[in-house]
């Protein structure tokens, strides 16, 4: 049969956002993929390099509408470095915990996406509620809903809210207990297991070789985690391990074990909320006042020519690094250059590959299954 | 309680690094040394520092003798100023214990227990290039397949050259952008840029005659 291109987006349901997949197909079979990036490239790099440290944090909020914490942490860990700047012990726990809950919302933002995808139209509407209780949590930590402007280079904003801890405690144990549902309604479901066994093989040595890292290489049977490989914030405090799938054939990880590893991350994330909340200095029902020498140390505004920056961080979709040189305009109080490493801007290319020989039909199964954002890949 | 590197085994690597570059690449004028972190937990991370002509055989080096297995991020800036160093590129490399996973085989590390080339390490290589319009560095595309996708950008968006690179092209910006637009290189501004903008009136909607040239 003759080959043809077919072109999936930018308007997809496929996408998860906006670019586009040049298919070519034989019949039914993918024989070649090309991916086209950059229809929402902002210049967030451009933009940074005249703005001061404290203005670049919303930048980086926006980065990725899922997982707004999380790139602001990353970027935050890159200016402390930059600076200079000491973090007290009790911001270093509210960063962590404030992470760990938009992992929980990022990952079911990606499971009520995915659901969909494979034809489980009920997995939105149960992913979105719960994934509200976590918005919640952080709205209170932030202000809004989404963009929460949070760390601040030697802290953070405010403290925790009183009752915040007894709410968080609350949410998450209740959340525990939905994840065994979500397993029940999706584990034991023909159509879940019969679209996602078997298609999108990736080993965990061709995917770090291409950039891939996170979920997507714990799901190939690694334990390689930023999070105790790169050392940061108090991880090694708290009670957890990372998570990891046993691939299920020799070629590699399949779209199901993605899926199974990130379930296991959010029980992970759980856990890592309920033992840091006990564990948190000056107390989890104790609130200090914006700019109190617990949550927040003051750090230089200014970095000078020649000094850099660089921090590496386990993103809720990988591991993103951000590289800050001081000095340039306006005397370092604004970054010379600031760039930005999104996982999923070396993933997607990846993964368009990886579907060459699979049928047109597990195309949505493969891409969804490694969670592409792509407000962060084209930044 | 969670795995983790010790700060030892992280100096440990890092040295063990430092000294390998520097006996096989010291008399070619590589340097490489362990600089820590200035926040947080203060780790060690190895910075290598090469010529563009040196590049590809460090390259190389680092893959099969260090172990480093991804390229996380390549970075172009402009230094339209900069005498001898007009252009930097600087590329961000990881090593993490990933190796001979087999078949059905779920290797789990505990960190405290990493040895010698197991022990995970970030790595910052920097190539200075001279002031012109022609910046070129070899292409590493065929060491790591990361550092694929990670030169387009450069290319695009600092317009460095990767000499030896396949299927070049544009991925940020449009694929009919013209000819020689790299809009991260230093001559073009962005609205307000060169402004000595107030504090709190970015836009300097309310700036005063008296304002001018200050900075706050």
């Amino acid at each position: 049969m003759a080959e043809m291109w077919i072109t999936m987006g930018p308007q997809h349901p496929m996408t998860h956002g906006l670019w586009t997949l040049r298919v070519k197909v034989d019949g039914e079979t993918v024989t070649d993929t090309e991916a086209e990036l950059g229809y929402i490239h902002r210049g967030v790099e451009k933009i940074c390099e005249s703005r001061d440290f404290t203005q670049i944090t919303p930048y980086c909020d926006r980065l990725c509408y899922v997982s707004a914490m999380t790139w602001a942490h990353s970027y935050i860990m890159a200016a402390e470095d930059l600076l200079e700047a000491e973090v007290p012990e009790r911001a270093e726990y509210i960063r962590l915990m404030a992470a760990e809950v938009q992992r929980l919302a990022s990952h079911l933002m990606w499971l009520g996406a995915f659901g969909p995808d494979i034809g489980n139209l009920t997995l939105m509407t149960w992913c979105l509620r719960d994934r509200e209780m976590f918005l919640d949590l952080l709205q209170e930590l932030g202000g809004s809903r989404m963009h929460y402007n949070y760390p601040r280079v030697g802290g953070v904003k405010r403290d925790i809210p009183i009752g915040w801890a007894n709410r968080m405690k609350a949410k998450v144990k209740l959340f525990e207990n939905r994840i065994n549902e979500y397993e029940m309604l999706l584990d034991e479901s023909t159509i879940w297991l019969v679209r996602l066994q078997g298609v999108g093989y990736a080993t965990a040595e061709d995917q770090l070789d291409a950039g891939v890292t996170g979920p997507n290489i714990r799901a190939a049977g690694v334990n390689t985690d930023a999070r105790w490989t790169n050392p940061y914030s108090v991880y090694d405090q708290v009670d957890w391990e990372p998570a990891v799938e046993k691939p299920t054939s020799v070629k590699g990880a399949d779209c199901y074990d993605r899926y199974r590893v990130r379930m296991e991350e959010m029980r992970q994330s759980c856990r890592m909320l309920l033992d840091a909340i006990e564990k948190i200095p000056g107390g989890a029902n104790t609130h200090y006042q914006p700019g109190d020498e617990m949550i927040y140390t003051k750090a230089p505004t200014r970095a000078p020519e020649g000094a850099t920056g660089f921090s590496t961080y386990e993103c809720t979709r990988g591991v993103s690094n951000f590289y800050i040189k001081g000095g340039g305009d306006g005397r370092g109080k604004n970054p010379y250059r600031l760039s930005i490493r999104s996982p999923m801007f070396l993933t997607i290319p990846y993964v368009a590959k990886t579907m060459i020989g699979y049928k047109v039909a597990d195309i949505p199964a493969i891409m969804g299954s490694f969670d592409p954002c792509i407000g962060e890949t084209d930044r | 309680m969670g795995t983790t590197i010790t700060i030892e085994q992280n100096a440990e690597a890092a040295k063990a690094v430092v000294d390998n570059i520097a006996a096989r690449f010291g008399d070619a004028g590589v340097t490489a040394e362990a600089i820590a972190h200035k926040a947080g937990k203060k780790f060690e991370y190895v910075r290598i520092t090469c010529s563009p002509e040196q590049w590809r055989a460090v390259a190389k080096h680092m893959k099969k003798e260090i172990g480093v297995n991804n390229c996380a991020m390549v970075t172009g800036t402009h230094y339209p100023s900069g005498g001898d160093r007009g252009w930097e590129v600087a590329y961000h490399l990881h090593r993490w214990p990933i190796r001979n996973v087999g078949a059905h085989k779920m290797i789990v590390h505990k960190g405290e227990d990493l040895k010698g080339d197991d022990i995970p390490m970030e790595f910052e290589v920097f190539i200075n290039l001279p002031e012109g319009n022609t910046p070129s560095v070899p292409s590493i595309q065929d060491i790591w397949e990361g550092a694929d996708w990670n030169e387009k950008e450069t290319w695009d968006l600092v317009g460095i050259d990767f000499e030896g690179h396949i299927n070049m092209h544009r991925v940020l910006n449009p694929h009919d952008s013209p000819v020689g637009f790299h809009p991260l290189q230093r001559q073009h501004k962005i609205r307000y840029h060169d402004f000595n903008e107030m504090y709190d009136d970015p836009q300097g909607f309310g700036r005063k005659p008296v304002d001018e040239g200050r900075v706050k």
